[in-house]
């Protein structure tokens, strides 16, 4: 009854004009940065950041939220009409998506990925209801031990679902971490690796790190020739699935949202994870598996359902405890944090216009996008037609202007540079930047609430052993490296590599 | 032995935690009961040498580093290129002549696109950030030459 009222009370903040506008403006931009290859989730809301400098916070996180769940709708256009992923998430949705669109039913694909992203946006969002408030409630009662516990289990939990392999994604996470100790040391004073620098004195940003790696990296791995161009234009009539496809689509919908939102509260590139997992769940559930690859329903529904899903189930533990699952989350808690608003266990009591006007706003964020993607899919499917060698120079020119923003500092564009050329390095060399971004992020809350532990402790490590909590985490996490260690010694390939070769070759 | 990706990429980030021990000596390390500055740093770069270590070793499966495209080097280069000089000029010249120039080299350099079509643009598209961040959301952009 009191998650209810509560709920009554967030739809009065939601509902107010001026939050509406900027839950529309989000939804409208997000779905633009899905539509746009080359500019993802993370590079558009770090881009966009500094905009919302002039707002209140509730207005900031309803935008820069509709940015990051639009996106995950705008993604499957691409996929679908020109086999390319607008956004990582989508890539399972080219396969089928793309193969039903060229035997004349891409009006449908589109309308099962819109339908299947506004029923997993809106259940994750009951569920983010459910859970986030009594979580935040038990989070109240974590220590620096719990919290520290907790942080190692997000980076092992990282490093076992990731696509790439389990150190890759620890060395990854580790230069993260150590990015993260630049600046100040605020238990003590001093500086670290600042080089004289004044403005690294306050650490590296989050924005130019995660701009430079995901926007401008990608810009400097795509030359123009090879953009793709080739445009499947659906006709609105046809827009409508028939009976058949409905019916294949209900199921994979429905266990496409859960999955998501499970997988969604799980530290990770949980959007990414959960559609290959949406995926490979279909086809082996399928009694025609054969017809994956060849525009199979499931294989679109599925997966766009658990990206959708997974999108609002990063929310809880950003919102409840206040850490992270993955980069996007980590800038919107950037963003919170700007405007003087901690996100975690208090958000709920203290700011309680904040966390539920977020949460009923994306309640209409996920109608406002059924309505945005179905009728304007024309228009969009026109935006994709730019040429790509006009369109690159119009983001580079927002990645400089949207860091130099957020401090006025010129140093940071000089940073997101260079963040630029290590991401397209990266890129090369086959790994993630993603939990680089994550380890930079969670470096000052994991190195505060550690030595914080140790302090109380004077120096014994049993802390975290005789903590409840803390230890039925860190025996998580102990099982889970165990596991992976058994899975490299057995010289077996795992579920995951398996999934992301058939993914690849497929695609 | 034939020179492969992650031999390389193990062997820079190896590198990387060498250097950033090198350079914390400064830095008081503490104990465990008052842990200092350099704690979280030195044992962060220690556990990344180990990783890239790792990697460095099992490199075999990897690809070969002649397999590697660079073909979007010279891209990427000027890319680099323009936007660095942008970033340099963007407080002396101020952010209507620095953007219009960042956008135009980008064109004519980079994609060869005719000077006048990518000077119409380039104008075009920075006279509209220019109304959406210095007018509309009222950001403070820098002037620089221009007296507005």
């Amino acid at each position: 009854m009191e998650t209810f009222q509560s709920l009554l009370l967030g739809f009065e903040v939601a509902l107010q004009p001026g939050v509406l506008w900027y839950a529309f403006l989000g939804c409208l931009v997000g779905t633009l940065v899905g539509v746009l290859p080359g500019i993802g989730p993370l590079a558009g809301i770090s881009i966009l950041l500094p905009l919302t400098y002039g707002l209140d916070a509730t207005k900031a996180i309803v935008m820069l939220a509709g940015i990051y769940y639009g996106s995950q709708y705008g993604g499957s256009t691409t996929s679908i009409l020109m086999r390319i992923p607008g956004e990582a998430s989508s890539v399972m949705t080219c396969i089928d998506g793309n193969a039903m669109a060229k035997k004349g039913r891409a009006g449908a694909a589109l309308c099962l990925a819109a339908v299947g992203s506004f029923l997993a946006g809106t259940l994750g969002v009951l569920l983010l209801t459910v859970v986030a408030p009594p979580l935040a409630v038990f989070a109240l009662r974590f220590g620096p031990p719990e919290y520290t516990a907790l942080l190692v289990l997000g980076l092992i939990f990282l490093a076992y679902m990731s696509t790439t392999s389990l150190v890759r994604t620890l060395l990854m996470a580790a230069f993260g971490l150590l990015l993260g100790t630049v600046g100040i040391d605020v238990m003590t004073g001093h500086f670290r690796y600042s080089f004289d620098i004044n403005e690294l004195g306050d650490g590296l940003g989050i924005v130019p790190v995660a701009v430079g790696l995901f926007g401008l990296g990608e810009i400097l791995a795509t030359p123009s020739h090879q953009a793709p161009r080739d445009v499947l234009k659906p006709r609105l009539a046809e827009l409508w699935p028939n009976r058949r496809e409905w019916r294949a689509a209900g199921w994979p919908i429905a266990r496409g949202s859960l999955l998501g939102f499970l997988i969604g509260i799980i530290p990770g590139s949980a959007h990414i994870i959960s559609s290959f997992i949406s995926y490979a769940l279909e086809k082996r559930l399928s009694k025609r598996p054969e017809e994956f690859g060849k525009g199979a329903v499931a294989g679109v529904a599925g997966p766009e359902s658990a990206n959708n899903g997974a999108s609002t189930g990063a929310f809880v533990p950003m919102l409840a405890l206040g850490i992270p699952t993955g980069p996007v989350p980590a800038v919107l808690m950037a963003a919170l944090l700007i405007h003087g608003i901690p996100p975690g266990p208090t958000l709920v009591s203290d700011h309680p216009n904040v966390f539920w006007g977020f949460v009923a706003s994306m309640y209409v964020g996920n109608l406002m996008l059924l309505a945005l993607n179905l009728p304007l899919v024309g228009l969009f499917v026109n935006l994709l037609r730019i040429p790509y060698a006009y369109l690159y120079p119009l983001i580079v020119m927002f990645c400089v202007i949207g860091v130099y923003e957020v401090n006025n500092s010129i140093v940071d564009v000089w940073i997101m540079l260079i963040m630029g050329v290590v991401g397209y390095a990266l890129k090369k060399f086959s790994f993630d930047p993603a939990p680089l971004v994550l380890g930079l992020v969670i470096s000052p809350i994991f190195e505060m609430s550690l030595r914080q532990a140790l302090i109380m402790s004077d120096g014994a490590w049993r802390i975290f052993l005789q903590r409840p909590v803390s230890l039925t985490l860190l025996l998580l996490s102990a099982g889970l490296l165990a596991l992976s260690a058994f899975g490299y010694f057995a010289r077996r390939r795992d579920w995951r590599a398996r999934l992301a070769a058939e993914a690849g070759e497929e695609a | 032995m034939k020179l492969r990706t992650d031999h390389v990429a193990g062997a820079a980030f190896v590198a990387l935690g060498a250097v950033v021990l090198a350079t914390s000596g400064d830095l008081p390390f503490g104990s465990l009961a008052a842990p200092g500055a350099g704690m979280m740093p030195i044992t962060i770069a220690a556990l990344m040498i180990v990783f890239a270590a790792f990697i460095a070793a099992s490199a075999s499966a990897s690809p070969p580093m002649a397999s590697v495209d660079w073909s979007d080097r010279n891209h990427a280069g000027l890319v680099v290129l323009i936007t660095g000089l942008a970033a340099a000029a963007y407080r002396p010249l101020g952010f209507l002549l620095t953007m219009s120039l960042l956008v135009f080299s980008l064109l004519v350099i980079v994609e060869r696109r005719r000077p006048l079509v990518a000077a119409a643009y380039a104008i075009g598209l920075t006279l509209f950030a220019y109304w959406l961040f210095g007018k509309a959301l009222r950001s403070p952009l820098e002037r620089g030459l221009l007296w507005f």
